[in-house]
């Protein structure tokens, strides 16, 4: 039987919220094509026999010690999963592929999937969703969902899709899944615990983490123009906006005066931005890099912006409210 | 001395070498991010000795950008004219190739300018069994370590890289409005696929055809699109 396997990230002692969505997907897709669903927890013990173990292979293992692990066991069943698999790795975990991706790959290569699962916005994805295509030859997929009632597969928005009849291997990192039925709180899930050999790449060593600066956010930024910033019906749909797509919002000078974005959000049309989508609202001018996905919103009909994904044209208002009554109807 | 020049007389150890891969299309908007990465990738070679080398691919107008941008921030070129449209691991063939042939152990990889690029770091450092960091925001060589920050979420991880690795940067330059057309060039080092034990054939299972790009210009077909950047909900299997 086919196999689906879904990377979940830990946050805390609690599966990332974008790893769940991905499981969704997971299961749709699992259902219809009559494939095993198998959700993957990298975890590390430091008093666990396989961190001073030194075994080239793949072994069936004790459960480690980890705080929260069983009630993540229990969320991931609820959520989906028919086999839940603990990778102890040798070393800590950390969103890198240095750090993890000896063990992943072990993961990987035992259970030889159909369909790799990431949540796009989960923190290893990025390190690990490409890596895993690439190891595997597969085609790679961003920002997919799941679509269809019988025949489900996976799309993304360039074309790119996962179907049943394929050929060949499938990575996708998943934007959106249809919730899943009902799973009974008391379901029964197999669990199967298993030692990674390998330690983590030595060539790259994590130093600090600390938090990032505006300049530098990497998933979706919401830039307020001046021209709209002292209109209290526009910052509170943006400010709604920007809570929905967990984004930050920034602005000009006239955004921090009328108190719609923070003193530490201000940007002027030559702060370099780069990260994965940017939506303007009303006037904003920025300077996003060629990589970023642009949508304009309150901009004339007439606009025309090279490398634009989207406009909505007329007046931001109308425009950012249909918005998000639009996406919470989604 | 030109580029070429430079080229011929360094003295190449394998691994030795720092590669930019600028990727085959001109950026998608400014030019800032790529003179950022080719800033950065100066930074390895204040001497000009020719030690670090950008590389392109594609057509000709864009590669005579490559050599002119290069030529500004005081590093080699170089580049091959194809017009293959490839996927993430078609292009990583040609990168990991190139690396190679012109002996590059550190692979920094523009990130920034286009969206298809960022995937092509892990591909890369796949083919090379290299160590990867992708969504670097800030990078210093330190002798035989370099120093870089990367972004994750919103989250910046400080970190020391040694060894053969591809690093995937999003590193801007000043902002530039206008720059002259630049003129076909003679100091980029030309290479040939076959020449990199490529095959142009055997590179035709991974081709792509170029994404269309019409921007929407509904309510309804943006938010088509805004969908899988939402926030996830109780319901999308996050509260299950």
């Amino acid at each position: 039987m086919a196999a689906v396997l879904v990377h979940v990230d830990l946050v805390g002692d609690r599966p990332d919220a974008s790893s769940l969505v991905a499981l969704a997907a997971g299961r749709h897709v699992a259902s219809s094509w009559g494939a095993t669903l198998y959700a993957a927890v990298l975890v590390h013990d430091p008093n666990h026999a396989n961190v001073t173990s030194t075994h080239d292979d793949i072994a069936a293992t004790t459960m480690p010690s980890v705080p929260g692990l069983a009630e993540a066991e229990s969320t991931l069943a609820r959520a989906g999963a028919d086999k839940v698999v603990i990778a102890v790795s040798r070393g800590p975990i950390a969103p890198l592929w240095s750090a993890v991706g000896n063990a992943w790959r072990g993961v990987v290569d035992h259970l030889r999937p159909r369909l790799v699962l990431f949540g796009a916005d989960a923190p290893s994805a990025a390190e690990l969703g490409p890596r895993t295509a690439a190891r595997i030859g597969a085609r790679l997929l961003l920002r997919a969902r799941a679509s269809g009632i019988d025949d489900v597969e996976l799309r993304d928005r360039d074309g790119g899709y996962a179907r049943i009849g394929d050929g060949g291997a499938a990575v996708a990192m998943v934007g959106r899944a249809p919730a899943i039925d009902a799973v009974a709180d008391d379901c029964d899930v197999d669990v199967v615990v298993l030692a990674m050999p390998g330690t983590r790449d030595d060539r790259i060593e994590l130093v600090t983490t600390s938090p990032a600066e505006i300049a530098h956010a990497s998933g979706t930024v919401v830039v307020l123009g001046d021209d709209v910033a002292g209109d209290a019906r526009v910052t509170a749909a943006a400010q709604r906006f920007a809570r929905m797509m967990n984004a930050h919002l920034v602005g000009g000078a006239a955004a921090v005066r009328s108190g719609a974005v923070s003193n530490g959000a201000v940007v002027d049309k030559t702060t370099p931005l780069a990260p994965e989508l940017c939506v303007t609202i009303g006037g904003a001018q920025v300077d996003v890099a060629g990589a970023t996905s642009v949508i304009k919103i309150g901009a004339s009909a007439s606009t025309r912006v090279p490398g634009v994904d989207g406009v909505v044209p007329g007046l931001a208002e109308a425009g950012i409210t249909e918005l998000v009554k639009k996406l919470e109807a989604s | 001395m030109t580029d070429n020049e430079a080229t011929a007389r360094l003295t190449i150890t394998p691994g030795s070498r720092i590669m930019l891969w600028l990727g085959n299309q001109a950026p998608a908007r400014s030019i800032r991010w790529l003179d950022g990465a080719l800033k950065t990738a100066a930074k390895f070679d204040p001497n000009k000795t020719g030690r670090a080398i950008a590389f392109a691919a594609g057509g000709a107008s864009w590669l005579d950008l490559v050599a002119d941008r290069a030529r500004h921030a005081g590093i080699a070129s170089a580049g091959v004219t194809t017009d293959l449209q490839l996927d993430y691991l078609g292009w990583a063939q040609i990168v990991a190739a190139a690396a190679r042939q012109l002996g590059a152990g550190t692979i920094l990889v523009d990130e920034a300018s286009r969206p298809e690029r960022w995937v092509e770091v892990a591909a890369i450092a796949e083919l090379l069994d290299a160590a990867q960091l992708t969504h670097v925001v800030k990078l210093a060589p330190d002798k035989d370590v370099i120093h870089a920050s990367r972004v994750t979420g919103r989250q910046l991880q400080t970190v020391r890289v040694r060894g053969t690795a591809v690093l995937g940067v999003r590193i801007a330059g000043a902002p530039i409005d206008e720059y002259p057309t630049p003129m076909p060039s003679t100091s980029m080092q030309r290479l040939q696929l076959e020449m990199l034990g490529v095959d142009p054939l055997v590179l035709g299972h991974r081709s792509q055809p170029p994404r269309s790009h019409e921007p929407k210009r509904t309510v309804e077909r943006i938010a088509e699109h805004l969908v899988v950047h939402l926030a996830p909900r109780l319901g999308d299997g996050a509260g299950a």
